[in-house]
């Protein structure tokens, strides 16, 4: 019988039940659904670094010998170490003329047994030196609709070649595959990895006598730091450009980081939603049994022990613990599928799938158990304390006394009895009152933190490509080359209205004990095609000497105007490593760069009129016939249109943007969750308080400005403290998730901010709305009839 | 504000015999609902002793006393006290459900004239209907005696008398003890004994030799 009076109950009041249940399903969902995934990314991952013998070190050379990679493998702690080819080439794609689509040959020995970094092939047949035949990428030879034994062309060298795909098969070195470390989103339709006998290689590049890359696998338990300095000094005479350990390898760190970012989300998001979910429980339950004191008595007096009456009340919170458990595990490990695809998208994994594990389900039903149980508990052990012949009677009255603002008497005056009423009730309660101020507040933070940071994302992709970078073509040179030579031949060429010269130098920097490798831009003085800005978008001029800093290198350094960095670069031929003073800091959101004026930079390098790209304005019309006519070039590496990049950005970012709807939502669900639930419950706690009011001849309508006028009272306080908690939590995420590919601004947008008021006064008047009906639906003689 | 400490019942001595019916007489806050609650094992005396069956119940513990209220004893009270979501014979079945002896929860609706309404809610039945659902409920655990507390203190004439009747024919019928408190002095012609309360003590103990059968009870 008790469980039919559960029942009944939770219809009675099944809107903040739903809510809760709601807020339950979503919290459970996301802990199965992200849980399944991170385990499924993890395991796949950890497979296939271990079968395909995933590199512990990374190094760029200049060029070494062949035969010189045999004798390194002495340096202690290396297990193994391979030299290799690695060479960005265009593809003539048939019909994509004015696309750049570009492959990464990386050179693999077909005949080692378990080399570094082992291509793992998905089909196709083995590579043989003696053609030109190459394996190809996963998700670049989907994108781009190949199917084995097609021929594609690419430029190498200056000449058109053809070589076979006879393979698709991806490396564990590549399973976020990324062009350059701007580009922040895998691009399979214009670029990806072609992986190549040595033998083959040398016949396309017949130049390149000398490997340019070497990866090292590393013995248990080696310092890679020692085996670093050790190689740092070895490689020093052939060009060392930079040594990076796992950590830092491009598609691990993403990996990594994605990996991280979602393993956080499994855990925060879901102890969040089940908070709040505990919260509304919490308060719902108390408030039942002190509405049900008298029917608690009776059953005391039947001789109900007070463990069976507890447990009936704990029952209402079992109910709704197992039943959004169920589903939510069940609806999460659904998600799972469709999350998984949604990375198979992104990450060249084998194995990578959703599942319905039968022991995460059990977990999200024991999760969200325990999370309303105790939730439970807590708001019904008042039941225990209770005596059958006290439960009987009604509760002692609460304290009355003057309210604070009673003691300013002109605003107090100011009030009709209805708004006294509402500022007294207010104070009386405090628990329901900041209960709902913490519902409109998160709901707020919620809000405003979700829509800055679609915000923000934008501004941070669109204003490098918009604001700081504002040529129309760059075109990169596979080696540096003298500048003046270059610029008057392309600022001849028809249709070009301006060049500019670039140098990208990579460095290591170094402030005391703390250094960074990056790359500093040389730039002309005044640039006219890629501006230097400050936080307030003016243009900086590059200084005549120094070095100006992104915000993000600057703090890795430690490092503010004035401090004197030691830089370290194989470019600084032959001298010892040099210092320049930061001349100025600026905002960066992509990337981590260092700028100086290219004169500057040149004299600093000892490299006379050096250029690694330039920047071109040309008319629209002349970008076709420039690009005909140079990319067959052997000097230059690509041919790079803002424009295109720009259109690349806009289209990730609008299936990203769904993403972020997906978490506006949520957080709008959760926010009016609460929202609508505290409403519901002070209006029930009350309909007593309500009734006398209509009797007293009131109307709905004066009945429902009181519990509206309340409910503005703390809206309006709880709206402005949910700015500074949007903020901190901007700036949680901002610190969390920036890295050296991007930084997130930590400040709120405008925007943002009257969304998220829209979006919050928004609930509060749904929820009124619902009180109304409520209010409407009150019948004063049958609520005043019973005793109370 | 300090508590004040208040003496609802001194000196109150007196035996309860089995199958009698017995009215507890006295005016506001004479001490009859304190009484009643110490005997049904509600509340604890503070000072005194109390016995159940030779069992000593004034230092019994919370369980004892839960337990002795699920076998032995059934409340009634004046304003009824059904659950408002369950059903007139689900309110019922709340008893039957805990009790070792119960009696069956249908015959005992038929008993007090409400097996045509069985079904209904509370909020549908009237003052009288509601306190004769709640009599079948303490009726059901078949407890050894019954407990009432101003039964037909919210009801009519005519429904009074049919409560009257239905707790002494509980008390002839099944041989139970039936405890009634009242301020109304016309219903202690039905009891056996009467007991006169007054501040809190037992004013007089008043032997009824000819009891009145409820529907000749006036007032």
């Amino acid at each position: 019988m008790l469980w039919l009076k559960m029942i009944r109950d939770l219809k009675e009041n099944k809107g903040s039940y739903i809510a809760c249940t709601v807020i339950i399903i979503l919290g459970v969902l996301i802990f199965t659904s992200f849980t399944t995934v991170v385990e499924s990314l993890r395991s796949s991952q950890q497979k296939f670094y271990k079968d395909q013998n995933f590199a512990d070190g990374f190094v760029k050379v200049r060029g070494i010998p062949r035969n010189e990679i045999k004798k390194l493998e002495d340096v202690e702690g290396i297990q193994k170490i391979q030299g290799r080819l690695v060479k960005d080439v265009t593809v003539l794609m048939p019909g994509a003329r004015d696309n750049n689509v570009y492959l990464r040959l990386v050179s693999v020995d077909p005949d080692m047994q378990n080399p570094i970094n082992g291509v793992l092939l998905i089909q196709g047949r083995p590579l043989d030196e003696d053609y030109m035949n190459v394996w190809i990428d996963s998700k670049f030879f989907k994108a781009n609709k190949l199917k084995l034994n097609d021929e594609i062309q690419v430029i190498a060298d200056g000449r058109i070649r053809k070589l076979t795909v006879t393979g698709v098969g991806d490396s564990p070195e590549f399973v976020y595959v990324l062009r350059t470390a701007a580009d922040v989103y895998p691009s399979p339709e214009t670029f990806g990895i072609a992986f190549i006998p040595v033998k083959s290689m040398e016949r396309l590049f017949p130049d390149e006598k000398y490997y340019n890359e070497i990866v090292f696998t590393l013995k248990p338990g080696t310092d890679y730091e020692k085996v670093k300095e050790e190689l740092e000094k070895r490689l020093k005479s052939y060009g060392l450009e930079s040594i990076i350990p796992r950590s830092e390898q491009m598609s691990h760190m993403l990996l990594e980081m994605e990996l991280e970012s979602v393993e956080s989300m499994s855990r925060a998001m879901p102890v969040m939603f089940l908070s709040i979910a505990g919260a509304i429980l919490y308060i719902t339950l108390k408030r039942l049994i002190e509405h049900q004191r008298g029917e608690i008595g009776i059953l005391k007096a039947m001789g109900y022990t007070s463990g069976e009456i507890l447990f009936h009340y704990m029952s209402y919170a079992l109910t709704l613990g197992i039943l959004g458990g169920l589903i939510g595990s069940f609806l999460g490990a659904l998600l799972s599928y469709p999350m998984a695809s949604m990375y198979r998208k992104f990450f060249n994994l084998p194995d990578l799938k959703g599942n319905f594990s039968p022991s995460l389900i059990f977990f999200g039903i024991l999760l969200s158990l325990s999370f309303s149980l105790i939730a439970g508990y807590q708001g019904c052990k008042k039941v225990l304390a209770l005596e059958p012949a006290e439960a009987m009677r009604p509760p002692a009255p609460t304290h009355s006394r003057k309210v604070f603002l009673e003691k300013i008497g002109f605003l107090w005056r100011v009030l009709t009895v209805q708004e006294k009423m509402a500022v007294r009730n207010l104070s009386r309660n405090i628990g329901r009152s900041l209960f709902i101020f913490l519902g409109i507040m998160l709901c707020f933070a919620i809000s405003t933190f979700t829509w800055s940071m679609n915000d923000l994302v934008q501004k941070m992709m669109f204003d490098q490509y918009e604001k700081v970078e504002v040529y129309d073509v760059k075109i990169t040179f596979s080696r540096p080359l003298h500048g003046k030579n270059v610029l008057r031949e392309l600022a001849a060429f028809h249709g070009v209205k301006y060049v500019e010269p670039m140098a990208e130098v990579p460095v290591t920097l170094k402030n005391r004990w703390l250094k960074k490798e990056a790359v500093i831009l040389g730039l002309t003085r005044n640039s006219y095609l890629y501006n230097i800005l400050d936080r307030n978008y003016n243009k900086i001029t590059l200084p005549e000497s120094g070095i100006i800093l992104s915000e993000r290198l600057a703090k890795v350094l430690d490092a503010e105007v004035g401090t004197k960095l030691v830089v370290e670069s194989p470019m600084r031929a032959g001298k010892e490593d040099g210092v320049l003073e930061v001349a100025g800091i600026i905002p960066q959101y992509l990337g981590i760069n260092a700028y100086m004026e290219i004169g500057a930079l040149q004299d600093f390098f000892n490299q006379k009129d050096i250029a690694t790209s330039v920047l071109l304005k040309v008319e629209r019309e002349a970008i076709t016939p420039l690009r005909q006519k140079y990319m067959y070039s052997k000097y230059i590496n690509s041919i790079e249109e803002r424009e295109q990049r720009l259109n690349k950005f806009k289209k990730m970012m609008a299936s990203y943007g769904s993403m972020i709807y997906i978490y506006a939502l949520v957080g709008v669900t959760i926010g009016f969750a609460i929202i609508y639930s505290s409403f519901v419950i002070s209006l029930s706690e009350r309909a007593r308080e309500l009734s006398s009011m209509m009797v007293l001849g009131m109307t709905p309508e004066e009945v429902l400005s009181v519990v509206t006028f309340e409910q503005w009272c703390i809206s309006v306080p709880a709206i402005m403290a949910g700015v500074p908690v949007s903020k901190a939590m901007m700036a949680g995420i901002s610190r969390f998730i920036s890295n050296d590919m991007f930084s997130i601004p930590e400040n709120l947008t405008l925007k943002s901010l009257f969304l998220a008021l829209a979006v919050t006064a928004f609930s509060v008047w749904i929820a009124q709305k619902a009180a109304a009906r409520k209010i409407k639906g009150l019948n004063p003689s049958e609520v005043l009839k019973t005793r109370e | 504000m300090g508590e004040v400490s208040v003496e609802a019942l001194r000196g109150v001595s007196f035996e309860l015999m089995e199958g009698e019916l017995l009215v507890v007489l006295g005016p506001s806050g004479s001490g009859k609902s304190t009484l009643l609650n110490i005997i049904g094992g509600m509340d604890r005396p503070s000072g005194g002793e109390l016995f159940f069956l030779g069992t000593p119940m004034h230092d019994a513990d919370t369980r004892q006393l839960t337990f002795y209220r699920r076998n032995d004893v059934g409340f009634v009270f004046q304003f009824y006290n059904l659950m408002p979501n369950l059903t007139a014979l689900e309110n019922v079945l709340l008893s039957v459900q805990i009790a070792r002896n119960p009696l069956s929860a249908e015959e005992l609706l038929e008993k007090v004239g409400l097996s045509d309404r069985k079904d209904h809610f509370p909020s549908q039945l009237s003052g009288g209907e509601q306190q004769r659902v709640a009599i079948a409920r303490a009726m059901a655990k078949n407890p050894r005696m019954l407990l009432c507390d101003e039964p037909t203190g919210a009801l009519d004439y005519k429904t009074s008398i049919q409560v009257l009747k239905l707790l002494k024919d509980f008390c002839d019928i099944y041989s139970k003890t039936v405890v009634i408190i009242t301020h109304n002095t016309a219903i202690a012609r039905i009891a056996q004994r009467v007991f006169h309360l007054k501040d809190g003590r037992l004013d007089r103990i008043e032997v009824n030799e000819n009891p009145l059968p409820p529907e000749k009870v006036t007032w």
